[in-house]
């Protein structure tokens, strides 16, 4: 059962430390040739995740198998079918670029006769010919990651894992590293995971997402589907001054709304805002509540994320700073 | 494990020393002074017995040996550091056996140290020291050197799996470096020392190079050369076994 996906993971478990969680029981299936985001706040163990996939760490329990390998008893045969790019930097910055493709396709195991090529072949798809014999340390951010792409995409990898692949680069070097990744999927049928804790990133380039929370997967599936988990139709965000107990007793009166978070500012979903706005802002007003700001939007990942573990993003990230802290530092220690 | 991969190690590490070859003249300041000052004041006082050979050649393959282990055993640091960035990371997923990994990179460290071989030449022939520099000779010294850099790079990443931080590596590595210096055969012969400490010099591995490196350039004594190659073999080998052993620690 596990042979038809490029990866799957059954009932994974980290504890670092024999104190803290990372991973909490996670299971999911990756097929061949999709593009699987996962997305979730900072400590949410997607890392953790992609590195026993990567067979960088063993489960605590629970097993997972990259197309077909299991990545504990087989590590060796995933080694050689994957490509990887974790989220710090993994180049030496005393070479030059052409030197880390070069090392690096050596240790890959590249026969003799081919190592050139592929070498050039790389560059030149990455857009890094230019800048080839300079040193590394002069490279911008979004140069590092095209080499670094570069590297793991030499062996044409059947899987290809990028952990916070676009993290820290401008809008242009984001696009720019997003194009290569999808034209060498499209051209070898490759099948991409990546991590994001950019829900946007997610929602325009992914195919399927797993969306996890403190090590476990709140919800799955195609980013529109998902989407609909808030509801059909449209948000209002509306942002209020003073209290917010007038203001949703006053929306509990209107028709086919829902509130998605009571917080200020407060979101409701309704069918048809264009329709259906006047009356609620009159309900308010009838009501004596002060509106500052209303904005109308589609449903995005992170509404779903609110709606699932009823805090935002940023509060999983505040309330998990502490469990968060605890693992970075039990990672650092080693457990 | 494959030899080739391994020897991508050292590969790296020649590239990068091309780049930035400073280590190899800062690491040299030290043993000028221990063989151009130390040595020439106490070849001068002949407080030291040092049989039929002069003091300046006696401790130039203590120096060459103590100025090369301090290299192999900071190797450590830069994985330390690589952990710190993706390349570990990075390394562990590529289709590579962890021994090929740790023999690389103590080969890689060994590399490094040799260096220092020829350095200190440049440094103790000028001044005096009678070297046996025929081919041989420079083969044999190039290879205890090179397998007693290995096992002592092997000791400096098993170190760096334990110390996850580079300030505590540091100061691991100034509490041992130091004592197994003075605990050798560098400076001194080792019927000087007093018992206890002669005890810990004949297990000390420092002491087993330097020997080593005496029989081919100094004592041009191939057959006791090669036997003490053999000892420090067995020390190194049984150092990237362990290392190997706890790889995998190091990213945990």
């Amino acid at each position: 059962m596990s042979d038809s996906f490029a990866v799957r993971a059954e009932n994974l478990v980290k504890v670092y430390e024999g104190t803290v969680r990372a991973l909490d029981g996670v299971t999911l299936s990756v097929e061949e040739g999709e593009l699987r985001a996962i997305v979730g706040p900072n400590g949410a163990g997607k890392t953790t995740l992609m590195r026993i996939l990567t067979t960088q760490i063993k489960p605590t329990s629970g097993d997972a198998w990259v197309l077909g390998h299991h990545v504990v008893r087989e590590a060796g045969k995933v080694r050689g079918a994957i490509g990887y790019v974790p989220q710090e930097f993994s180049v030496w910055n005393d070479l030059t670029g052409y030197e880390n493709l070069l090392v690096y396709a050596k240790l890959y195991g590249i026969p003799r006769d081919r190592r050139k090529r592929v070498v050039e072949e790389m560059l030149e798809f990455m857009e890094l010919k230019e800048a080839a014999n300079r040193l590394v340390r002069t490279y911008s951010g979004g140069m590092i990651r095209r080499l670094e792409l570069a590297i793991a995409l030499m062996v044409k990898p059947r899987v290809l894992f990028l952990d916070e692949p676009t993290i820290g680069l401008d809008p242009r070097a984001r696009a720019l590293v997003w194009s290569r990744v999808l034209e060498y999927k499209k051209e070898y049928g490759a099948t991409v995971v990546f991590n994001t804790h950019y829900m946007d990133e997610a929602e325009r380039y992914s195919e399927v997402v797993t969306m996890m929370n403190r090590g476990r997967i709140v919800a799955e599936g195609e980013p529109g589907d998902l989407a609909k988990a808030v509801g059909e139709g449209d948000l209002v965000s509306l942002s209020l001054e003073g209290d917010t107990a007038k203001a949703l007793d006053a929306l509990s009166r209107v028709p086919e709304l829902a509130v998605v978070s009571a917080k200020n500012p407060v979101l409701v979903r309704v069918e048809n805002a264009q329709r259906q706005l006047p009356y609620l802002m009159e309900a308010l007003m009838g009501n004596g509540v002060r509106v500052k700001e209303v904005g109308i939007r589609r449903p995005t990942l992170e509404d779903v994320f609110v709606k699932l573990t009823g805090m935002t993003v940023e509060e999983a990230e505040a309330l998990g700073f502490r469990g968060a802290a605890a693992m970075r530092r039990a990672i650092r220690r080693g457990g | 494990m494959s030899l080739a991969k391994a020897l991508t190690f050292v590969e790296l590490e020649l590239r990068r020393l091309r780049h930035d070859p400073t280590e190899v003249f800062t690491r040299a300041v030290q043993p000028i002074l221990w063989i151009g000052v130390f040595g020439t004041v106490m070849a001068r006082v002949r407080a030291i017995p040092t049989g039929s050979v002069d003091y300046l050649t006696f401790i130039t393959p203590g120096v060459l040996m103590q100025s090369s282990s301090f290299i192999a055993m900071a190797y450590g640091i830069m994985l330390v550091w690589e952990r710190e960035s993706g390349i570990l990371k990075k390394v562990l997923t590529l289709p590579l056996s962890r021994l090929t990994v740790v023999l690389g990179r103590s080969l890689a460290g060994a590399a490094r140290a040799l260096t220092q071989l020829f350095v200190i030449l440049l440094v103790a022939v000028p001044l005096g020291a009678k070297l046996d520099l025929s081919p041989i000779a420079l083969a044999l010294a190039m290879l205890a050197l090179l397998v007693g850099a290995a096992g002592l790079t092997a000791l400096s990443i098993l170190l760096a799996t334990f110390m996850k931080t580079r300030e505590r590596f540091m100061g691991i590595l100034q509490a041992i470096t130091m004592p197994l210096f003075f605990a050798s055969n560098a400076i001194y012969p080792i019927e000087m020392m007093p018992a206890p400490l002669q005890a810990f010099s004949r297990v000390n591995p420092l002491t087993y190079v330097i020997q080593a490196l005496r029989d081919a350039l100094v004592y041009s004594n191939p057959v006791a050369c090669l036997q003490s190659i053999a000892e420090i073999a067995l020390f190194s080998l049984t150092l990237v076994a362990l290392a190997t052993l706890l790889l995998g620690r190091i990213v945990e």
